[in-house]
């Protein structure tokens, strides 16, 4: 008995050191793995680490490289843009005794330097220097001295500042955020030329009612938020039109002429509305009301004797525009634009007084529209065909005399016809062949002096009765 | 008051007629892309390689979107021809 209890004893005892034996094995085998993994693992955190700094030294070469750039451009505090126009004329006008003059060949050059600078992000600068000539004529137009007028009408070679602003922001974030531009504005080649031209916007205000530089202050609120539609303003304006300075007056070295009891200056003040159709992204609605107040007769004339106030003017204007109506590559305008004088009793020589004759000072009103449309064909849309007509009564007149175009269409007292093709060479470049056509009901087309009369029985040798050109551009605006 | 009724009669005219037009600011903010985030040359870019339009999801869109998209995000690049007013927010 006792020797089988010692045998089963032995034989549990061996059991258990085998097991004890298969399992320190199995142990050691693991332990062999994990050493191998372990030791692989630290193989593979040289490399990463390695790695990891090779990204590092990457990512510092990058940074400085980035920030290198970042610093070129902070240096750049002015950013550069340039519009060039070369355009070819050729006209015949028409007057009322029956006489025509024509003037073929006639080659211009415009040149656009538009500067930007962003002070902080609250204020930017814009300006804009521009010269416009004909070809071999370096012959100072009369005209290019009005203020109005600079750079907007063909003259020497000179250099004008037709833009110099200042845009300066408020309450960005805000539920009406507000902006205050001061200098001279961005007031000429204005909605809707922006489609002759391939561009987009290139000013505040209706161009029917006004073209040209002008120096004043206008406060934009963004209300887009109040009524619930995007791209929604509020502005009011003020600008100086006429500043009399008797230079006679200066004091040593002090060029602060006086003004006098007789002269006031002219001040323009408005209030405009700017929207959009709701649901139309790319669409304008704009309504407006100006008053002109003290015009002056003649800006250049400094016989002040002769040279007087005339009375005020009420503008009224409304207009839409719709780019690209309904992907139809359509493009549609229509402007209107509503006078009403307030006279005094002054008359400027013979000429006669606000849009009236001598002796004569009641109140007359005019109205003119403007209309358009723009369908690009082709392949990527690089066919732009063009028609637009304006009409003008008898006693239309608005602050067009800076006009886009040199025959200042929009001002006319009668009919006018423009129609064109355009080439898009690229983003930048197109040329356009175009047609111009304005018949002239009545005399004294642009002019705030004298009485308009029907052109019909009249024979006048300076008054036209017709124009018609063909003309023939490349405009680059980059 | 003739001219005041022309005008709302128009604008009702633009409004029915655009309500169905595709706005591709809508499509572009759904894949999260702002135009004015890139250069026109560099939106261009992005439209040329494969890699780059699966990124920002551009390869999920029809072709014709997807050229629409491509105009859309070029003429409102950040070099692109903007507006120019007073107060121009």
């Amino acid at each position: 008995m006792y020797k089988y209890i010692t045998m089963l004893f032995l034989a549990t005892l061996l059991n258990a050191t085998d097991s004890r034996n298969l399992i320190i094995e199995k142990l050691l085998k693991e332990v062999e793995l994990l050493k191998t993994s372990v030791s692989e693992l630290k193989k593979n955190q040289i490399i990463v680490q390695s790695k990891q700094k090779e990204d590092e030294q990457y990512v510092d070469e990058l940074y400085d490289f980035a920030e290198n750039t970042e610093t070129r451009t902070l240096e750049d505090k002015l950013k550069f843009g340039v519009t060039f126009k070369t355009s070819i004329d050729n006209f015949s006008k028409e007057y009322t005794d029956g006489h025509k003059v024509t003037n073929n060949n006639m080659w211009s050059n415009k040149l656009m330097l538009n500067m930007n600078a962003d002070v902080t992000s609250d204020m930017k600068i814009y300006t804009r220097l521009s010269m416009f000539k004909y070809w071999g004529s370096g012959t100072k137009h009369l005209y290019s001295n009005y203020d109005n007028m600079q750079g907007r009408v063909p003259s020497d070679s000179s250099l004008y500042i037709e833009r110099a602003y200042l845009d300066w922001f408020f309450n960005k974030n805000s539920y009406i955020p507000m902006a205050i531009t001061v200098g001279r504005q961005p007031s000429s080649d204005g909605p809707s030329h922006q489609f002759k031209d391939n561009t987009s916007r290139k000013a505040t205000y209706s161009a029917l009612l006004y073209d040209g530089s002008s120096d004043g202050i206008v406060f934009t609120f963004d209300i887009s938020k109040i009524i619930n539609n995007h791209n929604s303003f509020f502005r009011v304006g003020y600008a100086k039109g006429f500043e009399y300075s008797e230079t006679s007056n200066d004091v040593g070295n002090a060029y602060i002429g006086a003004s006098n009891n007789e002269l006031q200056d002219t001040n323009v003040y408005g209030i405009f509305f700017d929207t959009t159709i709701p649901n139309v992204k790319q669409s304008l609605i704009q309504f407006s009301y100006s008053q002109i107040n003290n015009i002056i007769a003649n800006q250049l004339d400094s016989d002040f004797t002769k040279n007087k106030n005339v009375g005020n003017l009420n503008m009224y204007g409304a207009m839409v525009e719709v780019s690209n109506l309904s992907n139809s590559n359509i493009d549609l305008f229509l402007h209107y634009g509503y006078i009403k004088s307030n006279p005094n009793l002054n008359d400027y020589k013979n000429y006669g007084g606000l849009l009236n004759a001598v002796g004569d000072n009641s109140s007359k009103s005019g109205d003119a529209i403007w209309l358009g449309t723009r369908y690009s064909f082709g392949d990527k849309q690089k066919y732009k065909f063009g028609f637009e007509y304006n009409h003008g009564s008898k006693n239309w007149v608005s602050l067009t005399q800076g006009s886009y175009d040199v025959y200042n269409k929009l001002s006319t007292r009668g009919n006018a016809y423009e129609t064109y093709m355009m080439y898009v060479i690229n983003r930048y470049a197109n040329l356009r062949l175009g047609y111009i056509q304005i018949d002239y009901d009545y005399s004294n087309s642009g002019w705030f002096i004298g009485e308009s009369k029907s052109t019909n029985n009249m024979t006048e040798i300076d008054e036209l009765k017709k124009l018609k050109s063909i003309y023939f551009k490349l405009n680059v605006n980059y | 008051m003739k001219n005041i009724i022309s005008y709302l009669v128009l604008i009702s005219v633009l409004f029915v007629i655009n309500v169905n037009a595709l706005d591709l600011e809508l499509v572009a903010k759904d894949l999260n892309l702002s135009a004015g985030s890139k250069a026109a040359v560099q939106w261009k870019r992005v439209f040329k390689s494969e890699r780059k339009m699966k990124r920002y999801k551009i390869d999920t869109l029809d072709d014709a979107i997807k050229i629409s998209l491509e105009e859309y995000l070029i003429n409102h690049a950040i070099d692109s021809d903007k507006p120019t007013v007073a107060g121009g927010f």
